[in-house]
């Protein structure tokens, strides 16, 4: 199914000289439509997002190939006595999808945010019941799913369902054939 | 009064529910002084009648919604609705579902009562909301089953969805929409 050296994939912090890389994806309705983010219009307002957005998050890093950004993961903590838990959020260029991916990018992800959080017990994850491509990358990376929660959250101006999925500091990694 | 009710079943008739006034600190005082009530709850046990007449004065006004719970106009417990959207911006459709009881009130159908009654407030009070939801530890049994009689649906087990106490804790989740009223008592 893939041509792609998942090796090529890696994560880092993102960069303002990404700004070309990340419009072509970040300015991409289909990606956005599943994100809370609102599609960037413009080099200007790219540059603006990775400046006052994506460089001061608490983690967010550019899934790159080659080391070019094709993707975010994102992890948001919770704060105060909630700080055990975390949503963990992404997306790929539409170009990329199909080829283990996120999926490759979120097992990277996971131990490095449990490492760089210390608080962090519960790592979690709300889908769209319509996104499958979505839920399978969650169970794929080892993520549990929790239950659907119905009429959640406001979602773009519409009140939605949500799946909830869970990885904790004690569950186990999945083995690096599971996406074969 | 005390005496004569623990071991009888009670009269559902005999339940209101009323704001919680500062002469209820005594009866109170009952429910939050004993270790078995707030086994679930992120508070400890009080200790002073101070900490009473601070949560009275303080504390339950903050609340989006509260009533305290009364046999013969006596407190004997407190439920409560908080918005979601004070941790979530996104979630202003919801209001979270609190409630604690007297423990000699508990096992009488007391709490299913009641929360059957608030259900109903609740949307009548709240035109917009969507989704009324609790979340109850995975180990209280008896405060899932109040839920499940009073009709709401267990969507789910949040795994250490919070840490209190000392421990991470497993939550059921519960939600009755607007949408499920019309199909029920």
């Amino acid at each position: 199914m893939s041509n792609l050296d998942l090796s090529k994939i890696s994560l880092r912090p993102f960069k303002l000289s990404d700004v070309d890389d990340f419009l072509l994806w970040a300015g991409d309705d289909q990606v956005t439509q599943n994100l809370r983010w609102k599609t960037c219009g413009s080099r200007e307002e790219a540059l603006a997002f990775i400046r006052d957005v994506c460089i001061p998050h608490p983690w967010r890093r550019s899934i790159c190939l080659d080391d070019r950004s094709i993707g975010f993961v994102s992890v948001y903590p919770w704060s105060g006595d909630d700080r055990c838990k975390a949503d963990i959020g992404y997306a790929v260029a539409a170009d990329y999808w199909g080829q283990g991916i996120a999926t490759k990018a979120v097992k990277m992800a996971v131990p490095q945010v449990f490492n760089d959080l210390s608080h962090l017990v519960r790592l979690q994850a709300f889908t769209s019941p319509e996104n499958k491509a979505s839920q399978r990358v969650l169970e794929k990376a080892g993520f549990l799913k929790e239950g659907l929660l119905r009429k959640y959250t406001y979602f773009k101006g519409n009140i939605k369902d949500s799946v909830v999925f869970s990885f904790l500091s004690t569950d186990e990694f999945p083995h690096d054939d599971s996406w074969k | 009064m005390m005496e004569r009710d623990r071991e009888e079943s009670v009269d559902l008739a005999q339940i209101s529910l009323r704001p919680l006034q500062l002469s209820d600190v005594d009866d109170l005082m009952v429910w939050t002084t004993d270790e078995k009530v707030p086994k679930f709850c992120t508070w400890e046990p009080y200790s002073s009648k101070d900490q009473g007449i601070d949560f009275i004065q303080n504390k339950a006004c903050e609340f989006l919604w509260s009533r305290a719970i009364c046999l013969h106009d006596r407190a004997i417990g407190f439920i409560l609705m908080t918005s979601c959207s004070a941790t979530d911006q996104s979630r202003e459709k919801s209001v979270e579902l609190g409630y604690v009881l007297g423990s000699k009130y508990w096992s009488k159908g007391i709490m299913t009562y009641v929360v059957k009654q608030v259900k109903k407030v609740a949307f009548r009070e709240f035109p917009h909301l969507e989704r009324l939801e609790a979340l109850v530890d995975a180990e209280n049994v008896g405060s899932q089953r109040v839920l499940e009689k009073a009709g709401f649906h267990r969507e789910g087990v949040l795994r250490k969805y919070l840490f209190f106490k000392g421990k991470s804790r497993d939550m059921v989740i519960f939600s009755v929409l607007s949408t499920d009223l019309n199909h029920q008592d």
